[in-house]
């Protein structure tokens, strides 16, 4: 066979199926013969009827139809598979005689989709057989197109227009919509809608902008783009955005424009929260470093035009970590959007998003841009775009740090936080808002070192002291190898015994000629993590020191070293405290330690491993400071600890305030029930150790026995107070009716 | 397997071939091999038409039942074409015309003639058959 492809010469595409029909069966072979030469698969029907029959449950790619048949002739079989479902737009090639003008006609209006005049000249009509076989399976590819756009255009509520200008000026020309066009106006299919309706959903407050815009972009035959918001005749609220271009006749002139509507509201809802969250801090709501930046940009822009001075207020909270570590993140969450809320009602807050330029334009458009954001962490900061003078951001400032003063709820406690506020004013204090940012922050930090609480305003001399920092830093440094620093030793005493019961090292910097206290220096160390190879020194120190005493006058108490938790949480502290031991030769048990009740707390899980491995080689652990932290008891019957020490605020208060003793009561109380050593910190005069030792505690430390002395010291102080027994507590001590209490230790040594 | 030179020179001098040859040779371009027996299947399919047409033609005259006959001379026209039976052919579209005009004179001797051409062809084609 040398069959050609009907649907061109494309070797692997399926023959194309035909049902011819004819009556004469001389016809139907030669045509079917004819028709099969040439590459069509050929099913051959005699009549009509016979070809209904045929097609109820075949479909053929093309049907050939004799015109003139008995019966049933081509014009009602054609008229009638044309009302079959699904034979709507297949091909029908009728068969006429020469000349026949009637049937032609009669062939088209029966839904023939072409005529062929009989005739043996064959390839013309395979010819003509393919011909309406590409045009069927092109009309074909277009439905499935326009079907797949049609469906396209549904997901994405998006249906287009077609609008032609008016040939009558003044009149609103003719406005086609697609049936999805009209359903993302939320009209049916069937209405006839004109641009006037149209233009009646545009949302009132917005219509004469639309129209004054529709106007411009006409006259200019501009390219249209733009979200218009809608009320659709439900009731429904959308944002449809309309884009069209412009069409021109061949003269040049805009004839209309094409485009279409779009349903964006979800996308506008979706952009407007990304918007948000780029702006606004999730938890707080209020703006965040991002807008804060963009606002204070334009505040300084706007207030260097007009010439005014503008302010930020660097806002930090001062126990926020405490609270977070102490009372979990959830309550640390809590406790900030209390806050915001509180610090947002400061000052005229504006939570308008925003971005580009400032949209009204008017001398007061830049108080807008007033508010409280949050940088991050506890810190916040407040933006006074226009300011009198720094009085009024001083008064600000002012209001700040009252409304925190109340208590604020979290997690069912109450709890108190101050906060500390830095003020920097533009242009006095800086230009731009990376130097105003940096300046407002020495203020807050001046004021977090002078006690917190409180505000200041920058000033150079603040950022003056930010350099002594960063000096005393490097100088701290060094202060370890030059040997600088050195232990003082406070001793604890037993009054009841009027006996030395072991003593606490202090640490201290002789810096130059100057000895530089602990609290001038250890927070720096911390921060910088020097602290850690200064505790080492101390381990090291204090180990040496009780050698020394052990020696020079049988010491076989312990020496107190304070440590911080984050020396607790390392692995080699029980190995640092051995190899002292083992160097120096004397018990582990000399040299204790101690660790703040907030620091314990704070990191519990971490340090209780080191607490266990301590007390397995006898070093025991006072928590200081105590009374001040959020200990739960429940762990403190768990922890291996050995000594509560009274904070000395409690004892500063005692026969002053009642409070105090009572709070002082229950912690000797819990000692006792959970059999920890108990001392009072502080102790000043002898009524503070009076009212203690009546409380229950004997062992006590402070300035009224001695203050931290240097290593000499102290063993000339035992020499020439307590054994001469000449302090006045001793007589005290005597005088509280507890006996005349050897002053020796239980074991007889002399001190 | 059919010669189709055969008729052309096997039959009796005649003014006009009554099978067109070119026809039949077009005919048997359908099916050069012969594979599919295009043409003897035509030509019976053709022979047993024309003599069940023929008579239904004056019949239908008799009756005055121009439609039975309008329909027979167009099923002729083109069959007898297609097997180069010309002259009945024209013979076919001669009535046709005139019966789609609605002229009925002259009918009778009309489809006496297609009648008697008709019969010279069922010869022709009988002889190419029982060849």
């Amino acid at each position: 066979m040398t069959a050609s492809y009907p649907y061109g010469d494309e070797p692997g595409v399926k023959p194309p199926e035909v049902l011819l029909v004819d009556d004469d069966e001389v016809n139907l072979l030669l045509t079917a013969a004819a028709l099969r030469e040439r590459g069509f698969n050929i099913t051959e029907s005699g009549g009509g009827e016979h070809a209904l029959k045929v097609l109820a449950d075949w479909a053929p790619d093309i049907i050939v139809l004799d015109a003139m048949m008995p019966g049933l002739d081509g014009f009602a079989t054609c008229r009638r598979l044309r009302a079959m479902p699904g034979f709507e737009n297949v091909p029908v090639l009728m068969l006429t005689g020469l000349d026949d003008d009637a049937s032609i006609t009669r062939a088209y209006q029966a839904g023939a989709t072409d005529f062929f005049v009989k005739a043996s000249q064959w390839s013309l009509l395979a010819g003509r057989l393919k011909y309406l076989l590409r045009a069927s399976r092109t009309r074909i590819e277009l439905e499935r197109s326009q079907a797949k756009l049609a469906r396209a255009q549904d997901l994405a509520r998006m249906g287009s227009f077609d609008w032609r200008r008016a040939s009558v000026p003044g009149s609103q020309g003719s406005l086609v919509l697609s049936a999805q066009g009209l359903r993302v106006l939320g009209y049916g299919a069937s209405d006839g809608v004109g641009l006037r309706d149209i233009l009646r959903l545009v949302q009132r407050s917005e219509r004469r902008a639309v129209l004054r815009l529709l106007q411009g972009v006409v006259q200019h035959s501009s390219v249209l783009a733009t979200d218009v918001p809608v009320t659709l005749r439900d009731g429904r609220q959308r944002i449809i955005h309309v884009e069209a271009e412009p069409e021109f006749n061949e003269h040049g002139h805009g004839v209309g424009y094409m485009g279409i509507v779009q349903d964006v509201t979800d996308r506008r809802v979706a952009e407007d929260r990304i918007r948000h969250l780029a702006n606004f801090d999730a938890l707080t709501g209020l703006p965040n470093r991002r807008q804060l930046v963009w606002r204070m940009e334009r505040a300084i822009e706007h207030a260097r035009r007009l010439g005014h001075p503008c302010a930020f207020l660097m806002i930090d909270l001062d126990r926020f970590k405490l609270i977070n570590d102490t009372l979990g993140h959830a309550a640390g969450d809590e406790l900030l959007m209390e806050v915001a809320q509180r610090l947002r009602a400061c000052v005229r807050h504006s939570d308008q998003v925003m971005e580009g330029a400032l949209e009204a334009v008017g001398s007061r458009a830049h108080r807008t841009l007033e508010a409280v954001g949050r940088l991050g962490g506890d810190e916040f900061i407040a933006l006074l775009p226009e300011i009198g003078d720094e009085r009024d951001a001083q008064r600000v400032a002012d209001r700040i740090l009252e409304v925190m003063r109340d208590p604020v709820l979290v997690g069912g406690q109450e709890c108190f936080v101050t906060a500390s506020v830095g003020i920097a004013i533009f242009p006095r204090d800086g230009l731009s808002v990376a130097d105003l940012m940096r300046n407002s922050d020495v203020a807050m930090f001046s004021v977090k070192s002078q006690g917190k609480d409180a505000s200041a305003i920058y000033s150079p001399q603040l950022a003056g002291r930010g350099r002594e920092k960063l000096e005393l830093e490097s100088a701290l440094h060094k202060a370890i190898e030059r040997d600088e620093l050195v232990l003082h030793y406070q001793p604890k005493v037993d009054v009841r015994s009027a006996r030395m019961v072991g003593a606490e090292a202090l640490m201290r910097w002789q810096r130059g000629g100057t000895l530089v206290a602990p609290g001038d220096f250890i927070p720096l160390a911390e921060e910088s993590g020097l602290i850690l190879p200064l505790s080492e020194w101390a381990l090291r120190e204090a180990a040496r020191q009780a050698r020394i005493w052990q020696n020079s006058f049988g010491f076989s108490d312990s020496i107190a070293v304070n440590l911080p938790c984050r020396v607790f949480e390392r692995s080699d502290l029980v190995d640092q405290i051995h190899r002292n031991a083992m160097n120096y030769g004397i018990p582990h048990r000399m040299v204790q330690l101690e660790i703040t009740e907030t620091g314990l707390m704070k990191e519990l899980q971490s340090v209780i491993p080191s607490l266990h491995k301590l007390k397995d080689i006898n070093v025991e652990v006072a928590i200081d400071d105590f009374g001040t932290g959020y200990s739960s008891l429940a762990y403190l019957t768990t922890l291996p600890i050995s000594e509560l020490k009274i904070d000395r605020s409690f004892v500063h208060d005692l026969g002053v305030t009642p409070q105090s003793s009572g709070i002082v009561t229950a912690i000797i109380a819990v000692a006792r029930s959970l059999n920890l050593r108990v001392i009072g910190e502080g102790v000043e005069n002898l009524r503070q150790m009076e009212v203690l030792h009546r409380l229950g505690c004997s062992l006590m430390q402070g300035f009224l026995f001695s203050r931290p002395i240097p290593a000499d010291d102290l063993e000339r102080w035992l020499q020439q107070t307590v054994l001469p027994r000449r302090a006045p507590w001793i007589g005290q001590a005597g005088d509280l009716g507890l006996g005349d209490a050897p002053l020796r230790s239980a074991a007889g040594r002399p001190y | 397997m059919l010669a189709m030179s055969a008729p052309a020179t096997s039959r009796p001098p005649a003014p006009a071939p009554v099978l067109d040859e070119a026809s039949l040779q077009r005919l048997h371009e359908l099916d050069p091999q012969g594979t599919h027996r295009v043409v003897e299947r035509v030509l019976r399919a053709f022979e047993a038409s024309l003599s069940r047409l023929l008579p239904q033609a004056q019949q239908a005259l008799a009756q005055g039942d121009h439609e039975a006959v309008r329909h027979v001379v167009h099923t002729l026209k083109s069959s007898s074409a297609s097997v180069g039976a010309l002259e009945l052919s024209r013979c076919c579209g001669e009535i046709e015309n005139r019966l789609r005009a609605q002229q009925s004179d002259g009918l009778g001797a009309m489809v006496s003639g297609l009648e008697a051409e008709g019969r010279r062809v069922l010869c022709a084609v009988r002889g190419l058959l029982g060849a």
